[in-house]
Order: C-alpha cells, then structure tokens, then sequence
C-alpha cells in the first residue's frame, strides 16, 4: 500500500509523529504574565526578521536577495510554525513538513544534536519544488530539543535538464533536478565538507549556490544564538509557553472568522496548458473547499492525473492554499500563523496534478503549477468569503497571477563565465481587483509581499544583456470588470557584448488562466516573443531605441506555451509581457468616470473605453449603448431552462458578490438570486448557474488581445458567460476547456 | 560673537546659541507652519532676550548661521511641491510609476507589509503624464549606444514644460552615473525652469533609487530655494544649511533633497560634536518624543553613514546620517490583543492631538506618558516647569480600565506599558549595534527628547548600555538646533566604480584620486574656504551580493592588500568566520569621500538654573513598588543616589534604585548603576 511517507508520496506527517526516543524534546510550561507574554513574542518575531535581513544581506543570487524567495521561520520542538516572514509565503508549511519528517526518520540516525543542520530539497518530503532547498537547525535548552530555526531559500541552478532548473521538459524525477531528503549538512557545528560539494556538484553555479547555501548557513547561526538567549533569560518553559500561546491565539483568531462563514461547499477550476515541451494539451486543476463548523476541509477532486512536469506534491498544494487563505483571511497576524493551520484539514486525491506520487517531475512548480494553485485558492477562498458577513467578506483578494511570467536565459560572459540569468521582473507584478476596489497597478504579489523587481542597471550589470524597455501594460480587456486588475510590466531586451545566449525558460501562454470574479473579465494572457536577424543594431546607429516589437524588423520565431530552449543570436530581440490582474465584476456596471479617469492617466487606450467597457461621451450616450450591448447578449445567449421567476418586492436580497444575490427570509438563504433583475436563478443548495442565461465563446474570439495562431490550445477553450435573463448582467463566467462540464460553485448549506 | 543654530520641528522652532567662550542658550517658540520665517524670528527674539540684546543686535554679532529646514519633508508628505516633469531614457519612463513593484509595502511596518486589504502606491511625485523619453542609450560600461539629439530633445521637453506649466525638471537617464555626458547636455538645454539630473543628485546604481532622488530634489527644489534666499535676506550672516548627511552648506550650494530629513541629523551630529569632550568614542544617540523614537550611532567619533531612505514609500539613496525612527514614544498607545491576551504597545500613537489621556484634550487611550503619570514618574504639576499640568486622574482612569482587563494593578500595567515600550527601543539599540558587529556595553546612550530622559534607564538597561549620558542637561530638549549651530561645512560625493580583487594598485589610485578631486572641487564650487579634510571609503562587497555593503576606509597610504585585509577584517567582525565563506570575488563597487571644513565652535556648556530640591515625592518603580523619592528641580550640583528624579525645562530624567546621577564639567548629567 503507498503511503504519505515522503517516498513513493507526498509526505503527510499523522496527528502523532513517531520520533525516537534517545531525543527528548521540551515541552514544559509556565506561567507567563501579559507582559513578560509580550516580551516574549516581540523578541521571537524580531529574532525570525533579523533571520530574514541577514540572508538578504549574504546572498548573492537576485532570486534571493532582491525577489525575496526564501522565507525563515521558527517552528516548535515538533515541527509547527510560529512565525513566517513578510517573504514567500507558500513557502508556509515546506519547513513545518520537513523538520517533521526529520524528526521521524532522523532522530536515531544520524540522531539531532546541538549544532546540526539538515538540508533538503527533496518535494516529496516538503519543498514545493528542487531549487528550494530547507536549511533547517534544531535549537537546544540543555539537552531537550526546544525549537527549530530553519529557512527556504531558492537557489539559482540546483542541476536537471534546463539551466536554473525550472526543467519544463522533464517527464519524470529521474530527469527532473536531483532531490535530496534531509541529510545533515552541519553536524555539531561543523559544515561537512564531503555533502556540500556532492550538492554543489549537481549546479551549473556551484560558486553562486555555494555563497547561498553559506547564507543560510550563518543565518540560521545568527537566530539560533538568539533564541538561545532568549531561553537563558527567561526560562525554556516561559518561552515556550509563549510560543504555543501564539498559535493558541492564530486559531482562536481563524475560528472567530470562520464563525461568520456560513457551512458550503466553494470550487474553483484553472487550467494550464502544456505539460511539458513540445505538448499542447489543455490540463484541470481544481480545489473545493468545504466549511464546516469551524474548520475547513480541503481537496483537489477533479484535477487532471500527474504528467509531464506540472505536477507537485503534497507540499506544493497545501502551501499554496495556506498561503492564499493567510494572506486573505488572517494577514493581521503578520506570519504567526501556524494556529491556523490546525483549522484546515486537507483532503488530497493523490496522483494527480496537485498532489503527484513519485516519480513525478515537479521542478517548474516555482513559476507554473505552484502560481496556479495560489491563484484557484485565491479564487476558491473569494467565493467563499462572498458569502460570509460583511467585515469578512471584505477580505477577499482576488486570484493572482495563475503564472510566474519571466525569462531564464543563460551563456557566458565576455570573461568567459557562465551565467544563469533569471530575470524576475514580474515582481512589479499587479494585483486582481477585489470587491473592496480596483487592483492595485504594479502592485507586487501579496504571496511574496516584501519581493521587489531588480533595476534594469542592476540586470545590465549582472548579466551581458541590454534592454529596449521596461514599461507599463496599458489596461484592457484582459483584466476589465466593474473594477479592473491592476496592470502589469512589458519588456524587451538584446544580447549585449556576447554573440548569443539562449533562452532556456520562457512562458507564451494561448490563452489567460484566471477568470475574474462574479464576472470579471480574465487576466492578460502572459507573452513571450522572438525575433531573429533583427535591425536594432542599425536603429541604434540612427539614433534610435526601438519601441514598438511589432515593428522591429526580423523573423519572429513561433513559440510554444513551453518550447525547447532558444538559441538567440547578436541579433536577436526578444520582448515579454507579465500580465494585467483579473477584474471583478461585469466590466458593463464600471462606474464611466473610473473609465474616463483611467483615459485621462493613459491608464487605458481611449478606444477601449467603448469597445471593452461601452463608455462613450455622455451619460445618456453611455446608458444607451450599454443597454443595447446587454440586450444582444441576452439575444446570442441561451436562455434557462425554466423560465425566470422573480423574488417577491418583500423579500430582501443580500449581495454576496457583484451581481450575485441570495433572499430568504429570517436571515436564511433560500435561493441564489440577480441582484439587480431580482430573478431566481437556484436554491441555495442547487447551482446558481441553472437560472442563469449562458452565452458561450471561443476564448480568442472574446477580445482582439486574446487572439492566437491557429492551432494552439486556446482554440481549444470556451470563455462561458452566466448572465441574469432578465438584465443580461453577468452573474459570473467560466473560462472552460472544450467539452467540460459547468462547474458547481457555490453551494451555501451543503453539509459533509 | 555667536553661533547661532535654529531648527524646525513640526511642534517647536528650536534657537541656540554658543558664544565664543561656549556660553549656551537656548530658546524655545511655537512652529508658525505655513509660513516658518516669523515663528525663526520670534525664537530669533527670545534667543536675544537671553543675551540681553535685540533682535537686530544679535544678527548682527551673528558670526555663524546654521538652519535645518523642514519645509523639504512637508512638501512632500503634503504633496505641496513644485509641477515636475520627468526625462527618461526611452523606453524607461514608468520606471519611476511601477516602483520596482514594491511601492505598495517600501518602508512600511511589518504588519502593513503582510496586509495586501487596502495597501496601495503613494500619491506620484510628478504631474501625472508629464514625461519625456529621450531616444539615447548608455550601455553598463558607460559607452554611448545611442546618440543624443540634444535639440529634438530639447524641444519636446520645452513643450512638456508648457503643455503641463511644469516649474521643475528632472533629467534621469539610465546609466548617467557611468557617464552624464547626455544629461549634462540636456540640463543645459532646457528652458528656465528648476532642473534636477540624476548623475549629480544621487550618482549610483539603480535607475528607479535615482529617479525618485532626482524627482524629489526637483519637487522640493523651487519651494526651499525661495524660503531660503527669504531667510537670509533678513539676515547679516550666510546662512548654512542643515543637509541630512550631517554637515551645513551655504544656502546657495545646499542640495534640496539633502534637507529631507535632516532634522534627525541636526541631533546626532550635536552628539557627535559633544562626544568628543565627554570622552566616549561610541555613542547611541536616542531622540524619544511625543510619536517616536529616533535612533542614530555615533562610532570611533563618527556618526553612522546610510544610504538606502524610504520617504512616504518612496525609495532612494543618498548619504544620510543612518537615524532610524520607530513608532515608540511617549503617546504610544497601549492595548490588549484579543486572540492573545498580550499586553501591546503601539505602533498606534496618540501624537500631540489628543495626545495622551493625561493632557486632557479628550484623549481617553492609555499611552506611555499616562503609565509615566501613574508611576509617578512624571509629576502633573511639574511637566513643562509647570506651564502644562497633567491630569492625574485621567491617566489613572485610562490606565486602570487596561489594568482591570489584565487583572493587574493600575501600577504594575504601567510598569508594564514603559517595560513593552523600552523592550521597543532596545530592540532597534541592539540590532544596530550588533548588525554593525558592535557590543552594545562598549557604548554610553546618549538621551534627548522630551520623553528620552525620563526613559532611559529602562531601555539603555535592556540594551545593555552602562552609562546614559544627558547631552547638554537642561539643553537636550534642543540638542538638534546646537548640532546645526556647530555642524561643520561639509559633503559627500560618491564615485561608482567597480574593481575587483586582488586590486591593482594604479587603478585604485586613480579612483581614489578621482573621487577626491570631485569632492574638492565640490567644496570650492561651494565657496567655502579654510582648511579642507577628506576621507574616503571604499563601499565593499562579495561581487554580485548587491544588497550589501560595507564601509572601508581608505586611508593615505592604502594599498590593494590593507583595503582587501579591512573588508575580510570586517566581514569577519560582523558575520562571524564559520558560516559565510570566501567563494566569490571582493569588490570595491563605489567610493564615497567626505570632505569636510571643521566649524572649530568652542564645545557648548548650558547655563545651569540653581537647583532646589530636594522635595519629595512617590513613584512606583518597577521591581520595587512605591518607594519615597526625591525631586530636583534643575541640574543639582552634587552626586545624587537613586531613587530619585531631576526636572529640567524640557524633561524630568528618572535615577532608579542604586543608580547614580553626575553633573559633569560642562553641564551634562551622567547616569550610571541603574
């Protein structure tokens, strides 16, 4: 029988861990008074910042130092977080699993002592993909383990089949980066000289991890010193005292919004598209979250079976959910949040996408499968939150970007080095609109907050390239709704003082990922673009600096979704676009002076404002013609099965999200309702989308934006509309591969 | 003859003045905001009265005139500066609107920073729309790839100019660092406006850094021109200007962006020049005030340099005295966590209005300075020489509601509220100390501020620091306005410039010769004469380790090797020698020199009011309950033993059990054994 051991499946610690005797482990209490409580918890939290500051300081790879991929934590005795830093957040659980499966596989040999330090990159114990490697040290009071201090730092190249180890090729593990399982890298204070250099050894920048992995190295020195004065000072038992108090307190704080979520059952689809280069197929990834009581019960019913290298483990797809619901639900408890993981059971259908068993390749997960869980969590998690009450409904943040736009290329400098540039411009990322406003433009990721885009000057100093431009996305009719998502950064650059380099990683997706919420329009579609034997060379010599791709001269290169590395020489020219963030709500029901607002910042191309959002000069003009496009939606759509029956003028309706309602009496739910059109679209228990008018599309034939050459998977999906019968409002809408079933959303009510 | 020294803060406009014999005085008026010039020539006033001359008389036996602005920072926090435009390289003008992506959360507090509900940009800085991208490129060696067309350039920026009615410009280009030949041409181009370029204002690494440096100077450029050449009309003297790298510079030459700010720098250069005559070579200068708690080092007699500043979410680099403020002061409010059941102080603060429950302006939250009240450490009658009483009762009812939530006495939630609040200020102490590489027990904790004295004990004690010292006794209150008084002429400029170890001699030469005789000619362009002094350090790193940095000096006679020995020396002093290893190459990545002409202002010693006391009074000192205390009324003459409190004009300083408070030769107070 396969279990969840961390081999042949994602590991999955049980309720009680199995750790060998010969380690004591302390669990002492005592009483602590609110302020020595408070003083306490402000130096723990402190203690896992300077952790964080001081890996930034040390490391060299701009993933690290200027992204902020890593995260430190401090984790209990037994493996549960206490703090996580403002750094990548779905790094949340990737430590809290490994240093359990550490202390179950470990503690009799090579046994834990004082001075150790385990690393790990393997995904089948706990990171969500190899080039995240866990450095984790267990602290000692005495001779009781009282605590670990440990961190996840993504390192530049960590070895596999494509250079920085983003492996989109890989069919299997065996051609995916080599994982490790925990090994003791420090041992009683000692770096072991033979196990760094046989994990050096597998990089294509063993000096560059090197300098990395020390980093983490002395960080987990310089917290480990802390908390141990931290201990001397006040007593092992006040401290842990405080530190179980802490996530006594995240819990208490989760179960208090829980309470104002009604039980139900929320889903979410995404799809991604190519499994691995050379595949055009169109894959389902799909989380429902079910509430009950006070926890919430969580599982990826529906996902596709694991293949090619989209796949992750167990420690991929809860960290993205825990990361997601945090950062939603309880981001006032700034990374104290191991409480609320006790209130989230996971439920995983192994063997598929989100939760693959051995052998699958899991190493592009950092900027594909991971991204993409993050965002149906965010999806997921907004629909649920729509119908709790108000002050919690308000936390919903809409999806994120369903991908890690960017470019992995490499080669060698004039000196003759090798280099691996990851180029992760699209932290200036943009945020999804949400029902409290617009997104915000440029607005980062909230699951890395602290991460920041390296200056142009910097990539140009690091790496033998030069850019055309860096620039804004205009708004469009990727991410347009009542309120749009935020806009996102375009880049184009040339190979410079080197006669080529190659693109090893590149994204070029057929079409956008992430619909947006209660009918907001999807996201942009990330691009990736290639032209060979070009004329910026010439155009530089005549005084200029090409700006618009389109019309740089050169032979433009078909790319795939996730194509074999490129080979681009002097001449060529690449340019690619991270994305404009998913709208929320009907882009018909903006408010024209926002339209208007955004013309007048160049914010949006003013012929848009007509085509995508029907705004044109004056009111009455605006009104008119947005009654008319209302109407011909309803005209092409197909009509409910039951004719529409309206709710009575009596009974009240409660806006859950945008044009979405629920009426009952006394306070109960009793139907799905349109808010505006009042008509009943399904009880609440039933699916919302049976009262709904539908009017379906071929995804590229929605906007010119969204446009793609023939025979690439977008063709191959439907952008579907649920629209109220009677208003022709958007309810919501579904982008749907070809041939699947509508989705049953939301279902308020349903118990287990 | 007198050095004056005059600085605005958001609540007082501080004047101090030094004789030539060092006689201090000091004078204390109300900010007049909107327009600062009559609230400096009323304090101008009073400082007078203290002399016994007039107004007239004392500008004109002025010998010195320094000032710190702080009409700078409030144009920018109120978005009232100048219409800038913006000239970029093309193709790179949003760089400044997408702030690397990080705008959202730059310089925020760590809660803010994991919220993303209701985090958004800060306002632009520029007219919105207004700006030019210029077809011209230089590549990272400084080599043009495009050429300029100066004139078309020109052109399009001169309609910019009118097209949005711009008063300010601001030229930065990519790479200009490396070489300004184009913005250089450009500034000369541009029609009579205030024009900023990146390449002079902050010459470093970092396209959007540079541009926000450039845009803000040019933002707050035209205003600060006009209030300063008002000042100086009406004065006899020139008037030196406050910079936030620590020195004054004639108003003519001072740099609008250097006056952001600058106020902290006003108090730890005042430190740094009483340092010396105290006798401490490694200071911690701490400014504890109504809303925070600014931190600043002074070490081997030299304030701490920074570069990396964060105003209203905008990130640039400039030198700049490293002065750190943390929302830890006296109105810092305190509350329980719910889901804990922790006792929290802060970030919240009370401010000035309402200010805490104690003064009365309706305030009804329990912060620092009611828990000083209901310890007693603050006596109601006596707070402000008695021409601002407190109410006792409020704060005693403020914080006795807290307490009854805690299940605690009123006097032990107090004790409570200052232990959170020091435990707060310690922690900032410590991790720049030792981030520094530094012990804190080798430094004396210097004291200021209306709420530093009375605190200091407690959090020097956390920290670990044995001696606190009083700047100034009864003078600390305005310890900015001496610093501005005596601050020398002096300013930095940095070279960036790459060199890899092990370094080639010629070529470390050259730069340090480069970088030296830019920052002299600087000085002369200034016009300041007298004798100059430079010193040099190499900003240092593992190449490619782009966040990090230290400072190097660069001595006369250095070579390669001695440069190589001091970084591994002090990578080694920081980081310790068994985790971080020597993989990678070292870098000299930029040269910074200061070059300095000392003020040679005799050092300042307070004019000391008898003392009287000892009264006597109770206050519950923590750890030992309520306990008989002696009150002073001004410096007292004589060795004073704990328990026991020294009220000053400004502040009241608080001698715990066993601790002992020293009037020292020129009028600090020296507090040590707490």
């Amino acid at each position: 029988m396969t279990v969840w051991d961390g081999v042949q499946r994602g590991y999955i610690p049980a309720a009680e861990l199995h750790i060998h005797e010969s380690l004591r482990l302390h669990t002492g209490t005592a009483d602590v008074d609110p302020v020595t409580f408070e003083v306490i918890r402000y130096s723990l939290m402190n203690i896992n910042l300077e952790h964080g500051q001081t890996i930034q300081r040390l490391a060299v790879s701009p993933v690290t130092m200027i992204t902020r991929d890593f995260q430190p934590s401090i984790i209990t005795e037994s493996g549960d977080l206490v703090f996580l830093g403002p750094y990548l957040q779905y790094f949340s659980n990737a430590q809290a699993l490994t240093i359990k499966w550490v202390l179950e596989n470990r503690s009799d040999n090579p046994g834990i002592e004082p001075g150790d330090m385990f690393v790990s990159n393997d995904p089948y114990v706990g990171t969500p993909h190899q080039p995240d490697t866990i450095v984790a040290a267990p602290v000692f009071a005495g001779d009781e383990l009282f605590c670990w201090v440990a961190n996840v730092l993504h390192h530049s190249d960590v070895g596999g089949s494509v250079m920085g180890s983003f492996c989109v090729d890989a069919t299997d593990i065996f051609t995916d980066p080599p994982a490790f399982p925990p090994f003791k890298l420090v041992s009683r204070g000692e770096v072991r000289r033979d196990l760094e250099e046989m994990f050096l050894r597998q990089s294509r920048v063993p000096t560059n991890v090197h300098m990395d992995l020390r980093a983490a190295v002395s960080a987990n020195r310089v917290a480990t010193g802390r908390i141990v004065a931290l201990v001397d000072r006040y007593g092992a038992d006040a401290v842990k005292s405080v530190m179980n108090r802490v996530l006594d307190a995240g819990e208490r704080t989760v179960a208090g919004r829980l309470a104002k979520i009604p039980d139900g059952r929320w889903s979410h689809r995404l799809y991604a598209e190519a499994a691995h280069t050379g595949d055009t197929g169109i894959y389902a990834y799909q989380i429902t979250v079910r509430k009950q009581g006070g926890h919430l019960y969580v599982d990826n019913a529906g996902t596709d079976p694991q293949t090619g290298s989209i796949n992750v483990t167990y420690a991929g797809f809860s960290g993205a959910f825990l990361a997601a619901l945090t950062a939603s639900l309880t981001a006032d408890l700034a990374g104290a949040y191991g409480g609320v993981y006790r209130r989230v059971h996971f439920e995983p259908v192994p063997g598929t996408l989100s939760c693959a068993d051995f052998p699958a390749a899991v190493s592009p997960a950092g900027i594909y499968t991971m991204e993409t869980l993050i965002s149906l969590s965010g999806a997921v998690i907004g629909k649920m939150l729509a119908c709790a009450e108000p002050d919690v409904a308000a936390l919903a943040i809409g999806p994120a970007h369903p991908v890690f736009y960017g470019l992995i290329s490499g080669g060698v400098h004039p000196t003759g080095e090798p280099f691996v540039a990851t180029n992760a411009d699209n932290m200036i990322g943009s945020l999804a609109a949400s029902p409290a406003g617009d997104g915000v433009d440029f607005g980062g990721h909230f699951w890395i907050p602290e991460g920041t885009a390296s200056n142009i000057e910097e990539l140009e100093l690091l790496w033998p390239m030069l850019f055309l431009y860096r620039r804004a996305l205009r708004a469009g009719a990727g991410g347009a709704g009542r309120f749009r998502g935020g806009r996102g950064m375009v880049e184009a650059g040339i190979p410079w003082t080197v006669p080529g380099m190659a693109a090893a990683v590149y994204m070029d997706e057929s079409f956008p990922k992430a619909v947006g919420p209660f009918g907001g329009n999807p996201g942009s579609a990330g691009h990736f673009r290639l032209k060979y034997g070009t004329d910026v060379a010439g155009r530089f010599a005549g005084g200029e600096v090409p700006q618009d791709f389109d019309a740089v001269a050169g032979a433009e290169a078909e790319v795939e979704a996730k194509g074999p590395m490129l080979m681009m020489g002097a001449d060529a020219a690449w340019e690619w676009t991270g994305a404009n963030a998913p709208g929320f709500g009907d882009p018909l029901t903006r408010d024209p002076a926002a339209v208007r607002a955004d013309i007048a910042t160049g914010a949006l191309p003013a012929d848009l404002a007509e085509l995508v959002y029907g705004v044109v000069p004056g009111d009455d003009a605006t009104r008119a013609l947005r009654a008319g496009r209302l109407a011909a939606r309803l005209a092409s759509a197909v009509p409910p099965a039951v004719a529409p029956a309206t709710v009575p003028e009596d009974v009240p309706l409660r806006r859950l999200a945008g044009e979405l309602a629920v009426a009952g009496r006394d306070g109960r739910p009793e139907v799905f309702a349109s808010l505006t059109g009042r008509v009943v679209l399904a009880p609440a228990t039933g699916n919302f989308k049976d009262g709904c008018a539908v009017l379906e599309r071929p995804l590229p034939d929605v906007a010119p934006e969204f446009a793609i050459r023939e025979g690439r998977a977008g063709h191959r999906t439907r952008y579907r509309e649920y629209l109220c019968p009677v208003t022709g409002l958007r309810v919501d809408s579904e982008i749907i591969k070809e041939g699947d079933e509508a989705l049953h959303d939301i279902e308020i009510g349903a118990g287990r | 003859m007198y050095y004056i020294g005059v600085d605005i803060g958001g609540t007082f406009t501080d004047c101090v003045l030094v004789d030539r014999e060092g006689n201090h005085r000091a004078a204390k008026t109300l900010s007049t905001k909107d327009d600062p010039v009559p609230g400096v020539l009323a304090g101008l006033e009073r400082l007078a009265g203290t002399v016994g001359v007039d107004l007239a008389t004392l500008l004109e036996r002025a010998e010195r005139f320094g000032h710190g602005t702080t009409i700078g920072t409030n144009a920018v926090l109120e978005r009232s500066g100048a219409r800038v435009g913006l000239v970029a390289t093309a193709g790179h003008g949003d760089a400044l609107a997408m702030m690397r992506g990080a705008g959202r959360v730059a310089g925020r507090s760590i809660e803010d920073v994991f919220s993303v509900h209701g985090s958004r940009l800060p306002a632009p800085l520029i007219v919105p729309g207004a700006v030019v991208e210029v077809p011209e490129r230089v590549d990272a060696s400084g080599r043009v790839v495009v050429e300029l067309d100066t004139g078309a350039a020109a052109e399009r920026i001169g309609r910019m100019i009118a097209e949005y009615q711009l008063d300010s410009v601001a030229i930065a280009l990519l790479w200009s660092f490396a070489n300004p030949a184009h913005e250089k041409a450009l500034a000369q181009a541009i029609p009579a406006v205030f024009v900023s370029s990146s390449a002079e204002v902050s010459p470093r690494l970092g396209e959007y850094e540079r541009t926000v440096a450039t845009v803000l100077n040019g933002y707050v450029g035209p205003a600060c021109s006009r209030y300063l050449s008002d000042l100086e009309s009406r004065l006899a003297t020139p008037l030196l200007v406050m910079q936030s790298d620590g020195g004054v510079l004639p108003a003519s030459a001072a740099t609008a962006l250097g006056t952001i700010d600058s106020g902290p720098a006003g108090g730890l250069i005042g430190v740094a020049a009483l340092a010396g005559a105290y006798g401490h070579d490694h200071v911690v200068a701490t400014d504890m005030g109504g809303t925070s708690f600014d931190l600043g080092l002074v070490v081997d007699g030299k304030p701490v340099v920074a570069e990396e500043h964060v105003i209203d979410q905008y990130t640039y680099r400039l030198p700049h005295l490293d002065v750190r403020s943390v929302a830890c002061g006296g109105g810092s409010i305190a509350w329980i966590d719910g889901a804990t059941g922790g006792l929290r102080v802060g970030p919240a603060s009370a401010g000035s209005e309402p200010g805490p429950a104690c003064y009365g302006r309706g305030g009804v939250e329990p912060t620092v300075t009611d828990a000083d009240v209901v310890l007693g450490l603050l006596r109601p009658e006596a707070f402000l020489d008695g021409r601002m009483p407190l109410d006792r009762d409020a704060a005693v009812a403020a914080v006795g509601r807290l307490a009854t939530r805690l299940g605690l006495t009123a006097e032990e939630t107090a004790a409570g509220i200052l232990r959170i609040n020091n435990m707060h200020a310690a922690t900032v102490i410590r991790q720049q100390t030792v981030e520094r590489g530094h012990d804190p027990c080798d430094f004396a904790l210097y004291a200021y501020g209306g709420a530093g004295p009375v605190h200091a004990f407690g959090y020097a004690a956390e920290s670990g620091v044995r001696e606190v010292v009083i700047p100034l006794g009864g003078g600390a209150s305005t310890l900015s306005a001496y610093g501005i008084a005596s601050g020398d002429v002096m300013l930095h400029r940095e070279l960036d410039r790459s060199l890899l170890a092990p370094f080639d001699g010629p070529a470390l030469a050259t730069a340090v010769a480069e970088v030296r005789d830019a920052a002299l000619a600087d000085l002369a362009a200034t016009g300041v004469t007298g004798d100059a002094h430079v010193e040099i350090d190499a900003l240092m790193r593992y190449r490619e380790q782009l966040m990090h940095s230290l400072e190097i000096p660069v001595p006369p006679t250095a070579d390669g090797g001695t440069l190589l020995a001091g970084f591994d020396k002090e990578y080694v002093r920081r980081y310790g020698d068994g985790g971080t290893a020597l993989f990678q190459a070292v870098e000299v990545f930029a040269l910074r020199a200061r070059v300095s002409v000392p003020a040679g202002i005799p050092v300042a010693r307070p004019e000391l009011s008898a003392p009287t006391g000892p009264a006597q009074t109770d206050v519950y000192w923590p750890g030992h309950g309520r306990t008989g205390t002696d009150v002073y009324r001004g410096t007292p003459e004589d060795m004073i033993t704990g328990p026991a409190l020294v009220e000053l004009a400004h502040t009241t300083v608080a001698v715990p059990h066993g601790a002992t408070l020293t009037a020292g030769p020129l009028g600090e107070l020296r507090l040590k054994e707490f």
